[in-house]
């Protein structure tokens, strides 16, 4: 596409949890600088599908490729080195509850990009600032705080290092309209300026057609339709037209109602 | 007819959690040695683990050593051997109750606290954001614990020591009429240093014990709050035995000919 490189190579990759299949022999390439959303029903596997390609999870078989370079089975210096290229934003923020905000964003700065506390705090503050938050948030602790603004502080952490790959596990579950129409803004904005490779995790249609330039649906563990976010609408994919549009009966209900969302 | 396979599955899965326990260790206290290290985390955890379990062990050390002083002083009256409590005071106190007291009294709170800290960090991701940051969760969480509990436990049990032979010279002096400058020789003349280092072994021992099931229950735990509840619960009991069970084979590695 484009002649642009694969960034992030999927090949057969398959996760099982004892009898429960997730995913099954997935195959999808992410290319470098575009933002792509992954839909789905719950409990279908997509952050299944995130957490393996960050390496928290390890994968039954397949192959994960970033830039070339195999991940799949990293561990340790091999595994940090490849992670700090990324950054995450959790499903439910994962917001380090005894650090102050300031602190859980300069996190990554400090841990891992040996940059001093005190520039830290300088850059965090701004990235804080970025997210619209104020400085004197910057001393309060994630407890404090509301669910929207934690999404926000957590979109703040994954962006602190200035990652080439970004991962939104679904960033706006969970929060009011408004707030979710802000971070999504906040996210193409921040996928922009940084020029980063970003996969957004949804099963917000109107959340996923706002943030990315390609769409990816997964059923039944593997990926039954990929495209441009111009072509959904006219995909010809049974699934895909099912999920879009929210209908009860079609290919997706028979192995949803076996499956107990998560 | 199905007990045979249940059997089975038990030993298997026991077989599991030990060799699970083994590479956690391993792999844990490799973290100890290797850069990056994080002198700012292992300095909070010195505090948290030697200086907030002082109140605690202090007055369990100061209790013990006048009980001690009273119940040997009724028993020994019974042939005429008063003279030898100062000697079973400190050695009790340092070869075995400071160091087990202690052990169990800081399982209770540090354990536990170890366990329901990082099990909460793991049901809310928070380790798994740790590694996403490129930072490795046992050396960030795990090895400073370790390391901490390690080094601290032997000074609060040489504290204990101290403040559990000064218990019951309390006791004997002001309640038994005891003579104090005689008492304290009688204390001094029959203690031998491996008496004290045999108990502060242990007490390194039993540090690491406490820390590792604190972190190992904490870091394997699963199902939101309940699982940080049964973490908490089984990183209590499981150091508290496994400091019993070590206590008696350090003793016999010590004192047995
Ligand atoms: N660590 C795990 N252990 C066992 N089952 C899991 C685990 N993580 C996810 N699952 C199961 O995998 C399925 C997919 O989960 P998930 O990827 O979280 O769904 P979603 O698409 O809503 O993000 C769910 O049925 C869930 O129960
Ligand atoms: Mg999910």
């Amino acid at each position: 596409m484009n002649g642009r490189p694969v960034k992030i190579a999927l090949r057969g990759l398959t996760k099982s949890f004892g009898k429960k299949h997730v995913l099954r022999d997935l195959d999808l390439d992410i290319y470098e600088g575009e933002s792509i959303a992954v839909i789905g029903a719950s409990g279908t596997g997509k952050s299944v599908l995130l957490k393996n390609i960050v390496g928290i999870l390890t994968p039954d078989s397949g192959s994960i490729k970033i830039d070339g370079e195999e991940v799949t089975g990293l561990s340790g210096n091999a595994r940090d080195r490849v992670n700090r290229k990324l950054g995450m934003l959790f499903q439910g923020a994962a917001l380090f509850d005894s650090l102050p905000l300031w602190e859980n964003v300069g996190f990554g700065l400090m841990s891992a990009h040996g940059v001093s506390r005190a520039d830290a705090r300088i850059a965090a503050i701004e990235r804080l600032r970025q997210v619209g938050l104020d400085e004197d948030s910057a001393d309060r602790f994630p407890a404090d705080i509301s669910a929207g603004a934690q999404k926000r502080v957590g979109l703040a952490r994954a962006i602190a290092t200035e990652p080439e790959i970004l991962f939104f596990d679904e960033p706006t579950t969970g929060i009011d309209p408004i707030m979710g129409d802000v971070i999504d803004k906040l996210i193409v904005k921040s996928v922009k300026e940084l020029g980063a490779t970003a996969l957004t995790i949804s099963h917000d249609m109107d959340s996923a057609r706002r943030i990315a330039d390609k769409i990816a649906m997964i059923h039944e563990g593997k990926i039954a339709w990929v495209g441009d976010v111009a072509k959904i609408d006219n995909s010809g994919n049974e699934i895909v037209d099912q999920f879009i549009h929210g209908r009860v009966d079609g290919p997706m209900s028979a192995s949803l109602l076996g499956t107990p969302a998560a | 007819m199905s007990l045979i396979p249940a059997i089975g599955r038990v030993f298997l899965s026991f077989l599991a959690s030990t060799g699970r326990l083994a590479m956690f260790a391993g792999v844990s206290v490799s973290h100890i040695f290797r850069p990056p290290f994080y002198p700012h985390l292992l300095l909070r955890q010195i505090i948290e683990i030697g200086y907030y379990s002082l109140p605690v062990v202090g007055l369990t050390a100061v209790f013990t050593g006048m009980v001690l002083a009273l119940q040997s002083y009724t028993g020994f009256a019974r042939f005429n051997a008063e003279g030898a409590v100062a000697t079973v005071v400190v050695l009790s106190i340092t070869r075995e109750l400071a160091p087990v007291l202690t052990g169990l009294m800081v399982a209770g709170r540090i354990g536990a606290a170890m366990a329901a800290e990082i099990g909460t960090m793991r049901v809310t991701e928070q380790i798994d954001a740790l590694s996403t940051l490129a930072t490795n969760p046992y050396k960030y969480l795990i090895a400073p614990r370790l390391l901490a509990a390690l080094i601290m436990l032997p000074c609060c049990v040489l504290i204990a020591d101290i403040i559990g032979v000064y218990g019951g010279y309390l006791v004997a002096v002001h309640k038994l009429d005891f003579n104090p400058a005689v008492y304290l020789k009688n204390s001094w003349q029959f203690l031998e240093l491996v008496d004290v280092i045999s108990g502060l072994v242990k007490a390194g021992v039993f540090g690491f014990l406490i820390a590792l099931m604190g972190c190992y229950h904490g870091f394997y735990s699963k199902g939101g709050a309940q699982g940080v509840g049964s973490a908490t619960t089984n990183a209590v009991v499981s150091a508290s035995i496994l400091i019993l069970g070590f206590n008696y084979l350090i003793t016999e590695a010590f004192f047995s000919q």
